[in-house]
């Protein structure tokens, strides 16, 4: 593909959840789903082959990768580069080839792909947020500032974050159709509390590949959060919630 | 110092002999290779791990100790070492949201009398170095000896066990050992992980051991005031085998050739890099003891010894359940009976607590797949 940039953001994006990464290769796209060990947070991912300026696979196969290993190459790409990803079947390996203004051919192992599929949460959610992706990581580091977990409530008018620390608290208020809540559709006002570690982690490497993201929400439910991507692509986020314990 | 001094470092003779000989059958093939995956303790939230008590105790006994080796004691004279150990490493893993348990040994299987027999005279005999190094004034040879000397008694199990119900940590009561009962519960999944130092675990087929968790950051190497710092691994069994190329059983078999809890010496002549080509090429242990091995010595009988860890005695009945800490309780018993420093301890409870409290507010996407 001749965006090194974008393949490195979105491999910056699954690291933030998983060190080994099991792709789903298919002949019409390449497909990711995966939960981070603590079984918090889940990444969804998908880029159909025409995110490649050429993609070859002439049957479905499963390849596992070291994400951080992986990453280590491509962080020494430039933004205009080329970059060649090939998998041998026969060694196991996989081979980069980045093209600027010279070649360098790198072969990492594969690793043994995780068997078991990983469906998604089944979740009848209550209310959809647009909002851009800048908007919602300042709104995050707002929260950030006086506690550790956020509570997102909607209704049909706004979106609000509430944070509580042991000293400070925190509201911060997104109204429908402002620069940073494009769009909102509510069935029910619902709320629920979320790690603000995982949401900022997410949200904050998730932003380089994506201007609007799609948050979906019900009581206590986990919350979905999809980054809009080019061409059919997929980049969906489920994050686990919190319970209020007295 | 002898060598056999260090070999009793820790728990027993037996038990660092055998972590030698088992690193090297691990470290060997697997150095590189094998799943030893270092873990932080923050990766074990949410987990719940089986702890070999007898194993927790005995170290909290050989390390809890003041520089001349004297363990730490109440003012009635009663060893308090094991009470130390066991508060402040427990309230810590909880507070890391990690599910502990613990399993005690029950009366050890018959076979194993020759090798206690054997513990016991190292520990008369540490003991007399100990005092004699104490009154010599060679302050840190005797707290070496010292550290062999670790007795668990009868009070002290006792004392352990009412702890753990006053901090709300199930425990278990094994009929035989304690880690084949840990193996049993984690194989049967009602824990994710075994923890103990012990290879021997993986022997009664435990599906992983964690090791190095009771054991703080830092350890001090056997003999020298420095220390390492240690951080817990994973073993997995699978993994074991899949890069040995063996099968349970003939891990099994290996193993007592090279030397186990019950035939600590292993076969005169054999070491790990032969025990595990013997046992490929032959098949096994049985085909060996009729051929090749026809005269090994066995301090007992080689095929009971295998046995014990193919079908270890343990139990089906036991209850796990975590509750609060009844911090009073806990106050109570140690500072008022023990001597311990209120304040201290109170410290401990309350983070744990909070520890608690923070378990139960995460949830985890697999209530809602």
């Amino acid at each position: 593909m001749t965006d090194a940039k974008l393949l490195r953001d979105m491999f910056q994006a699954i690291a933030i959840l998983i060190d080994e990464a099991t792709f789903k290769l298919t002949p019409d796209n390449i497909q990711l789903r995966a939960m981070d060990p603590s079984r918090v947070a889940m990444i969804d991912f998908l880029w159909p082959k025409t995110i490649f300026d050429e993609y070859e696979c002439d049957q479905p196969q499963k390849m596992c990768v070291n994400i951080t290993e992986f990453l280590k190459l491509l962080r020494r790409t430039a933004k205009d580069e080329i970059i060649e990803l090939t998998l041998n079947p026969e060694t196991a390996r996989l081979q980069i080839s980045i093209t600027g203004h010279y070649t360098r051919t790198f072969n990492m192992p594969t690793l043994e792909p995780q068997e078991e599929e990983t469906p998604t949460p089944k979740i009848t959610f209550k209310a959809t947020a647009k909002t851009t992706t800048e908007g919602l990581r300042q709104a995050i580091e707002d929260a950030q500032l006086v506690s550790d977990h956020v509570r997102i409530e909607v209704d049909t008018e706004k979106l609000t974050l509430n944070a509580t620390g042991d000293l400070m608290g925190a509201t911060i208020t997104l109204k429908k159709n402002s620069d940073a809540l494009l769009d909102l559709q509510t069935q029910e006002p619902s709320k629920a509390t979320f790690s603000l570690s995982y949401l900022a982690e997410i949200i904050k490497a998730a932003s380089a590949t994506s201007e609007i993201a799609t948050l979906q929400f019900a009581n206590d439910m986990p919350i979905q959060i999809d980054f809009h991507q080019p061409k059919e692509g997929k980049l969906t986020f489920y994050l686990a919630p919190r319970i209020e314990v007295e | 110092m002898s060598l056999e001094l260090m070999k009793a470092y820790f728990m027993s003779s037996a038990a660092l002999y055998m972590e030698e000989k088992w690193c090297v059958v691990l470290g060997v093939n697997l150095r590189d290779l094998v799943p030893k995956i270092q873990v932080n303790l923050q990766d074990l939230a949410g987990k719940s791990i089986a702890i070999d008590a007898y194993n927790a105790l005995y170290q909290f006994l050989a390390i809890i100790r003041q520089s001349d080796g004297t363990p730490l004691k109440d003012r009635a004279g009663r060893v308090t070492s094991h009470l130390s150990g066991l508060l402040y490493r427990t309230s810590k893993l909880v507070e890391m949201g990690i599910n502990v348990t613990y399993v005690f040994d029950g009366p050890p299987p018959v076979l194993k009398k020759a090798v206690l027999k054997r513990r016991t005279k190292t520990k008369v005999e540490a003991t007399i170095k100990y005092e004699k190094a104490l009154a010599e004034g060679r302050i840190r040879e005797a707290r070496t000896y010292a550290q062999a000397t670790s007795r668990l008694k009868n009070y002290m199990e006792l004392d352990s066990k009412r702890l753990l119900t006053l901090m709300g940590i199930p425990w278990i009561q094994a009929p035989s050992e304690g880690e084949a009962q840990a193996a049993y519960i984690t194989k049967k999944g009602t824990t994710n992980f075994c923890a103990s130092q012990d290879y021997d675990s993986l022997l009664f087929g435990a599906p992983n051991l964690i090791r190095n968790l009771t054991i703080s950051g830092r350890r001090k190497l056997p003999r020298k005031p420095v220390y390492i710092d240690v951080v817990p691994e994973i073993i997995e069994l699978r993994s074991v085998l899949t890069k040995l190329g063996i099968t349970y059983e003939q891990l099994v078999d290996v193993g007592i050739l090279v030397g186990t809890d019950y035939n600590p010496e292993g076969v005169k002549g054999i070491g790990p890099k032969t025990a595990l080509k013997l046992v490929k090429e032959h098949g096994g242990l049985d085909e060996l003891l009729r051929k090749s091995l026809k005269d090994a010595d066995f301090p007992a009988d080689p095929h009971k010894i295998k046995s014990t860890f193919l079908h270890p005695k343990v139990t089906h009945d036991y209850n796990i359940e975590w509750h609060d800490p009844d911090i009073e309780g806990v106050i109570d018993f140690l500072c008022r009976e023990h001597d311990f420093t209120d304040e201290r301890v109170r410290k401990a409870l309350e983070n744990m607590s909070a520890g608690l409290k923070e378990a139960k507010s995460k949830t985890t996407l697999d209530s809602f797949l």
